[in-house]
């Protein structure tokens, strides 16, 4: 028999079949799943082993419902089973099997019950559902219904100029030259500022959005925003509202992203909602 | 994690302003040549192509004037909160080169320098400019001074590659390093302490760090061997760090010694920078025959695990502090089942209130606090504090990362160089109080430019002061103030909420558990091979040992 010939007995083979879309599931679940956020633009992150577990046994239910539907591939699925436990000649590969899976076993029961020293798993919302007003030095603020002013009046170089010399000397520290959130500062800090040159951020955000996220900072954050943790500032008392909204011409005129439109519910709804394991990035 | 670029400072130093060697000769001549030069340079208008140098003009517009000022001047908005300032082009003066002192530096130069910024500056690189975009930058920039046009294009330095260093090569290295009087700025183990460092202004007068050479990643010019001997041999013009040419040319030292002195700065640091993402200081649990280190020196802590938390000015509450000395500390802990030792050491170059650094107080005041804002002129003291919530807390809310709210107070273990140890509670940032009847013992020591504090408490607590459990992540953060760097009150350095954990004394009781998982796998399979040989049309019952 030819090499590729028993390459194709072997895949035809119900067990092995099942054996090969198992791993093939695997490393398409836990290594293909990433790479197709960055395809719209958007930032990857790993699949959380839960998830991974849940997807495998998904699959492995499916192949086992396939494999048992029809007697005669049940029956040749068990075969190689049958023939690791009763075969005479195989006694060595049954000791081998067996002394394996007990070793793995027993380490992921090690690994399971000995202390662990890490930090207590948080999960944070990078753009919770903002409030429906605001209050803003005393005055209420549908955000709903907030425009940016600037965009319908004067010229709107000069207030991306104003929004330029403001974002130098308040924003540079931690969000950086590059909009990038990569800051001097911004390695001490966790979670580390927002990334605004990333399309999953200013881009899903409307105008009043970043306004109520500049205004009250993190302090203004709901809890599953981890107000605690965040270090960015309320610029509420420091900058004008006319400050604020020339920071955020500069901000979308910098990045070449246009805001979400504030048509409709837009504006009161959660831009993007993802969250993000919290750890150093 | 890029944490090459960090709070802008360390600047190269040398004894510009020591006295004792004066500038060197190419820098002087260059000086005395400016004059001309600047008069010649406006006679001729410049002839580079014009295309290019509007391309990187509208580039510059764009991302660089913020800081270096619409006329290349280094005087944008945010140019006063940053020191060293922001680099003036129209001078041509810069810092790092692969030409002599004194000298222009090459194309190549400018676009390294944009290409991979400058480290322990504010400068950061511009990678995501593409070539063509960072060689009209470069154009540009070269168009603000008159003097690449009339000088023509500079000559490289030939460097020679590495001869390989050794044992011998940093026993050499640390000769050369007293005998150049480096540890004059840069001190005797290398944190910037020398005795003229408190003295040290740059081109414009403004205060400029002796670098902290355990520090590599914030080396403006890069940190590799190769990287600081070319330092070496082209100066770091436009601060105090003077080029060794002269040193090599009247021969105190030969090529081979400053190899080995370039070897030795390396040494004096880790080979990378501190491994991020190590958020939780895993608190060892000594013997129980051992005692706890009893202070800051004890040899107990040479094996102890360190941990380091860089950290940041504090600029979310005015007054803020832009440039803070402090940027990051060094935790170790360990603990016995009743008591807990915790050693926190940061580089701090000024044993504060240190009347020597009273004139780098005053330059730091004048140059950062120049808006107006009020600035201590009275000598202050070094100030720690590590934070803790004032409960562990129930699910994942802890108290607001600068110093709590009034609805969730922080625990406070504070240090301070004049008072000594003291534990406090606060609400906010700047309303620290002492708790009564301090149970908080600790050591300060001062060495070389690095500050160590040992705090150590009962693990069981009591109202306001949190006790710790093993095995509990508690929250942890950090505050420093370099009280001759003018650091007193909301001006700090500040780090994110970390953890602590104390370790469990491990038992046996950890191997029971996979020792009967084990057990119940060989039952099994030893059950499967007996009930598939007795029933041979029987099979497998799951697929346990099927080899998949």
């Amino acid at each position: 028999m030819s090499g590729p010939e028993r390459v194709r007995e072997w895949v035809g083979h119900p067990f092995w079949a099942t054996a090969l879309v198992l791993v093939l599931a695997y490393a398409a679940i836990r290594f293909g799943i990433p790479h197709v956020p960055p395809l719209f633009g958007v930032a990857s992150a790993p699949v959380p082993s839960s998830v991974v577990l849940q997807y495998m046994l998904s699959v492995f239910l499916a192949l086992m419902l396939y494999v048992s539907a029809n007697e005669e591939r049940w029956e040749r699925f068990r075969e190689p089973i049958r023939v690791l436990l009763v075969e005479p000649d195989l006694g060595w590969l049954r000791v081998a099997v067996l002394v394996a899976a007990m070793a793995i076993t027993g380490w992921l029961t090690y690994t399971n019950v000995r202390p662990s020293y890490g930090a207590p798993a948080a999960l944070r919302s990078i753009h919770p559902a903002p409030p429906d007003q605001i209050q803003f030095e005393g005055e209420t603020l549908r955000l709903s219904r907030l425009q940016n002013p600037l965009r319908e009046e004067g010229d709107l170089q000069e207030h991306y100029e104003r929004g330029a010399e403001i974002y130098a000397e308040n924003c540079v520290p931690c969000h950086g030259d590059r909009l990038d959130g990569q800051g001097h500062f911004a390695n001490a800090f966790n979670p580390a500022p927002l990334d605004l040159t990333s399309g999953g951020n200013l881009p899903q955000l409307s105008e009043s959005f970043v306004f109520w996220r500049i205004a009250k900072g993190g302090p203004g954050l709901p809890p599953e925003g981890t107000p605690w943790n965040s270090a960015m500032p309320a610029w509420e008392g420091v900058l004008s509202q006319r400050e604020i909204w020339s920071v955020i011409v500069y901000l979308y005129e910098q990045t070449g992203f246009t805001p979400r439109s504030t048509e409709g519910h837009g504006g009161g709804e959660a831009g993007s909602s993802g969250s993000a394991a919290e750890g150093t990035s | 994690m890029r944490g090459t670029r960090r709070v802008a400072r360390h600047r190269g130093a040398g004894r510009w302003n020591a006295g004792a060697h004066g500038n060197g000769p190419g820098w002087t001549s260059f000086l005395s040549l400016m004059p001309l030069l600047l008069i010649a340079g406006l006679a001729l208008p410049s002839a580079a192509d014009a295309q290019d140098v509007e391309n990187g003009q509208r580039l510059y517009e764009r991302w660089c004037a913020e800081c270096h000022g619409a006329e290349g001047e280094g005087d944008g908005p945010a140019a006063s909160r940053m020191l060293p300032r922001p680099r003036d082009f129209t001078e041509a003066r810069y810092q790092i080169r692969t030409t002599a002192s004194g000298n222009l530096p090459t194309t190549g130069d400018i676009m390294r320098a944009i290409e991979h910024g400058l480290p322990g500056t504010t400068m950061p690189g511009w990678p995501n400019l593409n070539r063509s975009q960072q060689r009209d930058l470069t154009a540009y920039l070269k168009s603000l001074s008159p003097f690449f046009e009339r000088l023509g294009p500079p000559d490289s330095l030939s460097f020679e590659s590495p001869p390989g260093g050794g044992e011998e090569a940093l026993e050499s290295g640390r000769q050369v390093y007293t005998k150049l009087e480096c540890d004059r700025c840069h001190g005797s183990a290398g944190r910037g302490d020398g005795p003229s460092a408190p003295t040290l202004t740059d081109w414009r007068d403004q205060p400029v760090r002796a670098a902290d050479l355990t520090q590599p990643w914030l080396f403006n010019g890069g940190s590799s061997v190769e990287e600081i001997h070319r330092r070496f041999l082209t100066g770091l013009d436009g601060t105090p760090m003077p080029t060794q040419a002269d040193a090599l040319n009247a021969g105190v030292v030969d090529s081979a010694q400053l190899w080995d002195l370039a070897y030795y700065v390396r040494s004096l640091a880790p080979e990378r920078v501190p491994p991020p993402g190590r958020n939780v200081v895993r608190v060892e649990r000594i013997a129980d025959d051992e005692e706890l280190p009893a202070g800051p020196g004890a040899d107990a802590w040479d094996d102890v695990d360190r941990y380091w938390f860089p950290m940041a000015g504090q600029v979310l509450e005015r007054p803020r502090q832009f440039e803070p000395m402090v940027d990051g500390v060094w935790v170790e802990g360990v603990h016995d089942g009743s008591e807990i030792a915790l050693r926190v050491s940061w580089n701090d170059p000024s044993q504060s209130p240190d009347s020597a650094w009273m004139q780098w107080q005053r330059r730091v005041a004048g140059a950062l606090y120049a808006d107006g804002t009020p600035w201590p002129t009275d000598s202050l003291p070094d100030r720690l504090a590590v934070q803790f919530p004032t409960e562990i807390p129930e699910g994942r809310e802890r108290p607001y990362f600068l110093m709590g709210s009034a609805q969730k107070p922080v625990y406070l273990w504070r240090w301070n160089s004049r008072d000594g140890i003291r534990e406090s509670t606060a609400t906010g940032l700047g309303t620290a109080g002492p708790l009564p009847e301090s149970r908080l013992q600790g050591q300060a020591t001062w060495s070389a430019g690095q500050w160590s504090v040992v705090f150590r408490r009962s693990l069981e607590g009591e109202g306001q002061r949190i006790s710790l459990e093993s095995g509990v992540a508690v929250p942890v953060a950090f505050y420093a103030w370099d009280g001759n760097n003018a650091e007193t009150g909301k001006r700090a350095a500040v780090s994110s909420w970390y953890f602590v954990v104390l370790e469990v004394p491990t038992g046996n009781e950890v191997y029971v558990a996979p020792a009967a998982v084990v057990l119940l796998v060989a039952g099994f399979g030893v059950f499967m091979v007996r009930s598939a040989r007795q029933g041979e049309t029987g099979g497998g019952a799951g697929d346990d040992g099927s080899g998949a």
